[in-house]
């Protein structure tokens, strides 16, 4: 015990004293924290989010009798309004005007939303408000479905994120209708959708969304970088050799290495959690279970990538070679600083493999600042499954001492 | 005598490939002796000593070592040896003192550090950090790591090489220490004036096998009482050349480096001055010495040990 207890202080005396070292486990991650707080914060809490949405109506049944499509409008309309407040409105709504034909006006609407000009453009199409009568509120089996066309941009996150709002908006106006047709309990729903609604769009901050993003950045290039470049730089400078002369073992030494390392995963948590909270006024809290546990598991994750990379790598430059190529893609293509939702499915095929991303979505759903991603059992399974390949690899393949 | 034998191998082997680095050898190592491998690069000295040392895992043969025999070196023997490797390396940001304590706490029973530090002459420098050291202290720091848990049985696998004359000494006052203290020693070098210095009993080594075996004494009174005459003489003819054959039983022409064996040393030293004053070649550098372990492996091999 005494042996794992020293090697672990020894690979934090050397975290700690090596400037190179140091620079990638603290000093980048409080830069990263620093500029980012200080750039997209400010925007953030200057420019509220408000999104330019374009309501087109071409409804013409039955439009003062039943009033449907003039609910929907009014629901927009009403957010598109000054707020209680005074905060900038959530949309900016653009309707047709008297004189202009409804269908030019929506292709022209269409153009600005391809070039990013708009966050998402809604019709109610023709027959919207008969739909609605003859299918919601009579229940009539061979009536038409009624259907509002949301039209989006796939690679723009305010288009995403407009839509989701629109489809609460339109949620909303749903849950009227049925309660003025007496077919819905409303008991059960109202709660959960208000609810999301006020804590993400309103309350959220940047700091409080960036924080748990620069703590995992910290934790992932620790062992990234941290794992395999002590490993192998010691192997290679035969200073792990002089410790296999000894009566230490390799397991020995393995639970030396990975409690110092948990260490400055620890040293890290908390430099970052007090910048955050005292320098930047974040407001979340870690004490919580699910926070703590997905913690411990995204150390644990990026531990054992670092042990992959180890194994893989023939030198100590060819490993932290490998780092450098990963590095990057599996940070930003994790949500760790923006969100990742509406990029091109391509890049979004190297999200959903990324296990960065399960942990980084997993620790922001556990403290309530993000809504889920993903499946909160793949938030666990896909990071345990890289622990598993990792761990298997470098059983496998990883040398603990210089090839003859 | 066969109860004070520390370390016995027989038939050791070790392939790698089609290179038959450790080919068949055997030794014994009685307690409280330095016994060297004497050897060229690539004799297979170091393979023998990883071997011993628990690194490496032998194709073939005996180890006994303490009075058992074991199939490889587990953590049993390791708590009663002390290895000094030939290219180990230390945390560059780690103080001496943390070296020392964490080595400490690789075993059962470790000396006090500071007695260890004081031993190898680094108690000043127990708070320097390990990158500031020269390499010399860097050595002596690797030599207290080795003697932390005051091991029965050592392993100096070429502790001088690199090292400046004056580290050198200080290194063979070390081992000589050991000795003294009734330590195994086992030693390997590529240095012969070392060899003979420290050694009670060489094992010469070459292309994996043994080649000789004894003490220093006993290896180069093979020579019998034959004296050896050596001066520089660049660029001979082969007219001057076959002039010297003449002037004693053996003649060498290594580079610029003449050696004569003789076992007449005056009759010799007469025909030699007569040679000089005749071919008019000036006798630069001459020596006259008896001869030593580099001798015997030259006589052995037909080569120099640091070819």
């Amino acid at each position: 015990m005494k042996a794992v207890l020293f090697i672990s202080l020894t690979h934090v005396a050397t975290a700690i004293r090596e400037r190179v070292t140091l620079f990638w486990f603290l000093i980048f991650p409080v830069f990263m924290l620093v500029i980012l707080s200080m750039i997209f914060g400010q925007i953030a809490e200057e420019r509220e989010i408000s999104f330019d949405i374009t309501l087109v109506n071409l409804d013409r049944s039955e439009m003062d009798s039943s009033g449907f499509a003039a609910r929907v409008t009014d629901a927009f309309e009403g957010l598109a309004g000054p707020t209680i407040a005074a905060q900038a409105p959530l949309f900016t709504l653009h309707q047709p005007g008297g004189a202009q034909a409804p269908a030019d006006f929506l292709e022209a609407e269409l153009n600005l939303l391809r070039r990013g000009r708009r966050a998402a453009v809604v019709v109610i199409p023709d027959g919207f408000g008969n739909a609605v009568l003859h299918g919601v509120v009579h229940t009539e089996n061979d009536a038409q479905p009624a259907m509002i066309n949301v039209y989006m941009s796939r690679t723009s996150i305010a288009s995403e994120t407009a839509t989701e709002i629109i489809g609460q908006v339109l949620a909303e106006v749903d849950r009227a209708i049925l309660i003025g047709a007496e077919r819905f309990d409303p008991k059960d729903e109202i709660e959960s959708r208000a609810h999301w609604l006020r804590q993400e769009e309103a309350e959220t901050r940047y700091i409080d969304f960036l924080l748990p993003g620069i703590i995992l950045m910290a934790f992932f290039t620790n062992g990234l970088f941290g794992v395999p470049g002590a490993i192998l730089f010691n192997r290679d400078r035969r200073i792990l050799r002089r410790y296999w002369v000894t009566p230490l073992s390799v397991p020995r030494y393995l639970a030396g290495f990975s409690l110092g390392h948990l260490a400055l995963c620890c040293l890290q948590f908390w430099i970052l959690f007090l910048l955050g909270r005292y320098g930047f006024g974040a407001t979340i809290s870690f004490a919580q279970p699910d926070a703590l546990l997905t913690l411990v598991l995204a150390a644990a994750t990026f531990m054992a990538f670092g042990f992959l990379i180890a194994a893989v790598a023939r030198t100590a430059n060819a490993g932290m070679a490998t780092a450098n190529i990963l590095n990057m893609p599996m940070m930003f293509l994790s949500g760790m600083f923006f969100p990742v939702s509406g990029l091109p499915p391509l890049i979004m095929a190297i999200v959903y493999a990324n296990p960065v991303s399960y942990l980084v979505n997993g620790l922001r759903v556990s403290l309530g600042v993000e809504s889920s991603f993903f499946q909160p059992a793949l938030m666990v399974l896909v990071p345990l499954a890289w622990i598993g390949l990792s761990v298997a690899v470098a059983a496998r393949k990883l040398r603990w001492d210089v090839e003859r | 005598m066969a109860d004070t034998v520390l370390l016995r191998v027989v038939d050791l082997a070790k392939h790698y490939g089609d290179v038959r680095a450790v080919d068949g050898i055997s030794f014994a190592v009685d307690a409280a002796s330095v016994f060297t491998l004497l050897g060229p690069n690539g004799a297979g000295k170091t393979t023998t000593l990883e071997i011993l040392e628990g690194i490496r895992e032998p194709d073939a043969g005996e180890i006994h070592v303490f009075g058992n025999r074991v199939n490889r070196i587990g953590r049993t023997v390791k708590q009663r040896m002390g290895v000094l490797l030939q290219d180990g390396g230390f945390e560059p940001y780690l103080r001496v003192h943390e070296v020392m304590r964490l080595f400490a706490s690789f075993f059962e029973n470790p000396l006090p550090i500071d007695d260890v530090l004081s031993r190898v002459a680094l108690e000043e420098k127990a708070g320097a950090l390990v990158r500031t050291l020269s390499g010399g202290q860097k050595q002596r720091l690797a030599v207290g790591a080795a003697l932390i848990n005051d091991p029965e049985l050592i392993f100096l696998d070429e502790p001088t090489t690199g090292l400046d004359p004056q580290a050198r000494r200080n290194m063979w006052s070390i081992v000589t220490g050991l000795k003294t203290d009734g330590k195994t020693v086992v030693l390997t070098t590529h240095y012969m004036e070392e060899a003979e210095a420290l050694s009670d009993l060489v094992c010469i080594m070459d292309k994996g096998t043994v080649i000789a075996n004894g003490t220093p004494r006993d290896l180069t009174q093979a020579f019998g009482e034959e004296t050896m005459i050596e001066f520089r003489g660049d660029n001979l003819s082969d007219e001057a050349a076959e002039g010297l054959r003449t002037c004693a039983e053996e003649l060498r022409i290594d580079g610029g480096t003449v050696t004569l064996e003789t076992s007449d040393l005056p009759a010799t030293m007469e025909s030699l001055l007569a040679w000089s004053r005749v071919q008019d070649i000036p006798l630069r550098s001459l020596t006259v010495r008896q001869p030593n372990l580099e001798d015997v492996f030259l006589a052995l091999t037909g080569r120099r040990l640091r070819e």
